[in-house]
C-alpha cells in the first residue's frame, strides 16, 4: 500500500495553472449538465421523502389510518414526556457518547502503530481494521453474541472462568454493555481511518523537536501529537457517534429487551404499531441528533477553530 | 522498528493495538469455527468437526433463493449507481458552475443521513405512489445509498487525471466521447471499478434500507439471516455467515488490489 499511496501522492501534484485555466474555459458549459440525472433522481428518492417524513410527523393519524391535519406537536411532547421512550431517547445518547469516546481512546494506539511502524505491519494492520467493515453487520452482530453467550459455554465466560477471573458466569448478553461491545467493534474502523490520516499529516520533525528538548514520550503525545490530530479525532468521533446513534441491527441483536435504542423503537411503531405520525417524530429527532454532531463537526473543522492560538 | 517507539509508550501502544487486533477477529473466527461444529448449540470451545450445515445450508430453498435475490439487486444497484454516479463525479470534477459546492454537498448527503431513516421516507412515498413492486423499490433505495460511494470514488480518481492528456486527443481531433472513451476513461478504470464494488457490497450487505422495503415474498440475504437468527435458531446460521465473511474478503482482496483498500474508504 505505501508504493501506491506514494503515487497518489506524487499525482496529486497540482496540474500548472495555464493547462487548468484552458480546460476549464473548454468545458464550461456542457460537463455540468452531466450531474442533472443523479440530482434529480436524489431529489425525487431522498431529499423530498426526507421532507415528507418531517411533514408527517407534525400531522395526526386518524382511527382509519389516514394521515392529515390538524397540524401537532404532540408526538415530539409525547417522546420527552412518556418515561418509556424518553428512556429510549437516553439510551440511545450514552450509548452513543460511550461507544465514541472508548473507540478514540482505543483507536489512537491502533492508528499510530498503523501510521508509524514498518510497511508490512501497516499493511496487516490495515487489513484486519478494514476488512470486517464490510461483513454484513447482522453476520457481526451473531459473531458477538456467540462470544458474549451467557452461561458456562460462552466464549467470554469459558476464558473468564478458565483464567479463574470469574467463579460463576457473568452475563454481558441483552444488556447496553454488549451493544456497545457490538457497536464498537462495527464502527471502530469510522475512528480508525480519520485519526490515521491525521495522525500521518503531522510533521515528524515536531515530535522530534520536543523529544530533544527533553519531553516524555507522555507528554510529546500529549502536547504536539494530540493536538495536531485534533481533525481526525472530531472526524471520527462524529460518524461513530452518528453511526451508532442510527443503528438497528446491534441493539437488535444483542441489547435485546434492556437496550432498545431510537432506530428500533422507530421500527416498532411503524411495523408493529403503525403510528406514522409518531414513528416520523422519532426519526425527525434522530436526523436532528445526527446533524446536530455533524454541524458542530463542521463548523470546528472548517473554521479551523482546532488550530491552537499558541 | 522505528527508534521514535521505545520503551513503555511502545509497550503500551503494541499492547493496545494487538488486544484490538483480536477483538476484531475473535466474533469473525469464532463463527467460521461455529459453522464446522458439530453441536446443535453452539459452545465453546467447539465440539467436533462436520460440513454437514453448509449441506443444509446449500439446499436451503429460502437462503438460495435471497441469495440470488442479493446478487441480483446488488447487481442492478451497481449498473444503477454507475450510471448515476459517474457522470455526476465528471460534473464535480470538470465542472465550474455556481453552486458546485452546495451540489456536492447534496449529492454526497445520504452517506451522512441515517440509512433507516432515509428507508423509511422512502418507504412512505414509495406507499404513496402506490409503488408495490419490492424490488424495483429496493433497487431505487439502493441506488440512493450507494450513489455517494460511487461519487466519491470516481472523483477521486478523476482528479490524477492528466487533463493535459485530453487536451492532446482534443488538439489531434478527437470527438469529445472518443476522448473520454479513449483518454479519460481508461485512467479511471480502477476508481470506477471500486465504486462499482463499493456499490456491490454496500447493497448485498444493506439492512437498514432493506427493511423497510423488503417484503416476504422478496427478501434479501440480510433479513433472511436475521429472521434466522433472531425468530427461530437455527443451527445453520454459521454456515451463511460464513459464506458471507468469505464473499466479503473476496470483496475486499480485489479492492485492495484495484485501488489500495485505505484510499478506496478514506477518499
Amino acid at each position: 500500500m505505501t508504493t501506491s499511496d506514494e503515487a497518489v501522492a506524487v499525482l496529486t501534484v497540482e496540474a500548472p495553472p495555464v493547462a487548468r485555466e484552458r480546460s476549464r474555459w473548454r468545458l464550461a458549459l456542457p460537463v455540468g449538465v452531466l450531474a442533472i440525472p443523479m440530482l434529480a433522481f436524489l431529489t425525487y428518492f431522498f431529499f423530498y421523502p426526507a421532507l415528507a417524513l418531517l411533514f408527517s410527523s407534525i400531522q395526526t393519524q386518524d382511527s382509519r389510518g389516514i394521515i392529515g391535519r390538524p397540524f401537532t406537536l404532540a408526538h415530539y411532547a409525547r417522546l420527552v414526556n412518556v418515561e418509556l421512550y424518553a428512556r429510549v431517547l437516553w439510551t440511545t445518547l450514552r450509548i452513543s457518547i460511550i461507544t465514541s469516546a472508548l473507540a478514540t481512546v482505543l483507536a489512537y494506539p491502533v492508528a499510530l502503530v498503523m501510521v508509524k511502524s514498518r510497511p508490512m505491519v501497516t499493511r496487516v494492520i490495515t487489513l484486519i481494521v478494514i476488512a470486517p467493515l464490510i461483513v454484513s453487520v447482522v453476520v457481526r452482530g451473531y459473531g458477538w453474541q456467540l462470544v458474549l453467550q451467557n452461561g458456562p459455554k460462552g466464549m467470554l465466560n469459558w476464558i473468564l472462568m478458565t483464567l479463574h477471573v470469574v467463579d460463576a458466569p457473568i452475563s454481558v448478553l441483552y444488556t447496553e454493555t454488549a451493544v456497545v461491545i457490538g457497536s464498537l467493534h462495527v464502527f471502530f474502523p469510522m475512528m480508525v481511518l480519520p485519526l490515521a490520516s491525521a495522525l500521518g499529516k503531522i510533521d515528524p520533525n515536531l515530535e522530534d523537536a520536543a523529544r530533544m528538548l527533553g519531553a516524555p514520550w507522555w507528554k510529546v503525545f500529549l502536547r504536539v501529537t494530540l493536538p495536531l490530530s485534533m481533525p481526525g479525532f472530531v472526524a471520527g468521533f462524529t460518524l461513530v457517534f452518528s453511526l451508532t446513534a442510527g443503528s438497528f441491527v446491534i441493539p437488535a441483536i444483542l441489547g435485546g429487551a434492556s437496550a432498545v435504542m431510537l432506530g428500533n423503537l422507530i421500527e416498532q411503531q411503524i411495523f408493529v404499531v403503525y403510528d406514522w405520525p409518531f414513528g416520523a417524530a422519532i426519526a425527525v429527532v434522530l436526523v436532528g441528533l445526527v446533524l446536530a454532531v455533524n454541524g458542530v463537526s463542521m463548523w470546528l473543522l472548517e473554521g479551523r477553530r482546532l488550530r491552537r492560538p499558541d | 522498528m522505528d527508534e521514535r517507539f521505545s520503551g513503555f509508550g511502545a509497550f503500551i501502544l503494541y499492547t493496545i493495538t494487538a488486544g484490538m487486533m483480536l477483538f476484531i477477529l475473535a466474533p469473525l473466527l469464532l463463527v467460521m469455527a461455529a459453522s464446522v461444529s458439530d453441536s446443535y448449540f453452539v459452545t465453546f470451545p467447539p465440539q467436533g468437526f462436520t460440513l454437514k450445515w453448509y449441506a443444509k445450508v446449500l439446499q436451503d430453498r429460502d437462503f438460495l433463493e435471497a441469495m440470488r435475490l442479493s446478487i441480483l439487486l446488488a447487481l442492478g444497484t451497481t449498473v444503477g449507481s454507475l450510471l448515476f454516479g459517474v457522470p455526476a463525479a465528471f460534473a464535480l470534477v470538470r465542472g465550474h458552475f455556481v453552486g458546485l459546492a452546495a451540489i456536492k454537498g447534496f449529492l454526497l448527503s445520504p452517506l451522512i443521513f441515517p440509512a433507516l431513516i432515509t428507508g423509511l421516507a422512502l418507504l412512505q412515498v414509495l406507499n404513496k405512489l402506490g409503488s408495490t413492486d419490492a424490488r424495483l423499490n429496493l433497487l431505487i433505495g439502493h441506488i440512493v445509498v450507494t450513489s455517494p460511494y460511487v461519487i466519491r470514488t470516481v472523483v477521486t480518481s478523476l482528479q490524477l487525471v492528466d487533463e493535459n492528456l485530453e487536451d492532446a486527443a482534443r488538439t489531434l481531433g478527437a470527438s469529445r466521447l472518443r476522448t473520454f472513451w479513449r483518454v479519460t476513461l481508461p485512467q479511471i478504470a480502477s476508481g470506477v471499478a471500486a465504486g462499482g464494488l463499493f456499490a456491490f457490497m454496500v447493497s448485498f450487505d444493506n439492512y437498514p434500507v432493506t427493511m423497510w422495503l423488503a417484503n416476504s415474498e422478496y427478501s434479501p440475504v440480510p433479513l433472511v439471516l436475521m429472521r434466522q437468527l433472531v425468530n427461530v435458531f437455527d443451527p445453520s446460521v454459521p454456515a451463511m455467515s460464513t459464506i458471507i465473511i468469505l464473499m466479503a474478503m473476496v470483496g475486499v482482496l480485489i479492492l485492495e488490489k484495484l485501488v489500495g483498500l485505505r484510499r478506496a474508504l478514506a477518499a
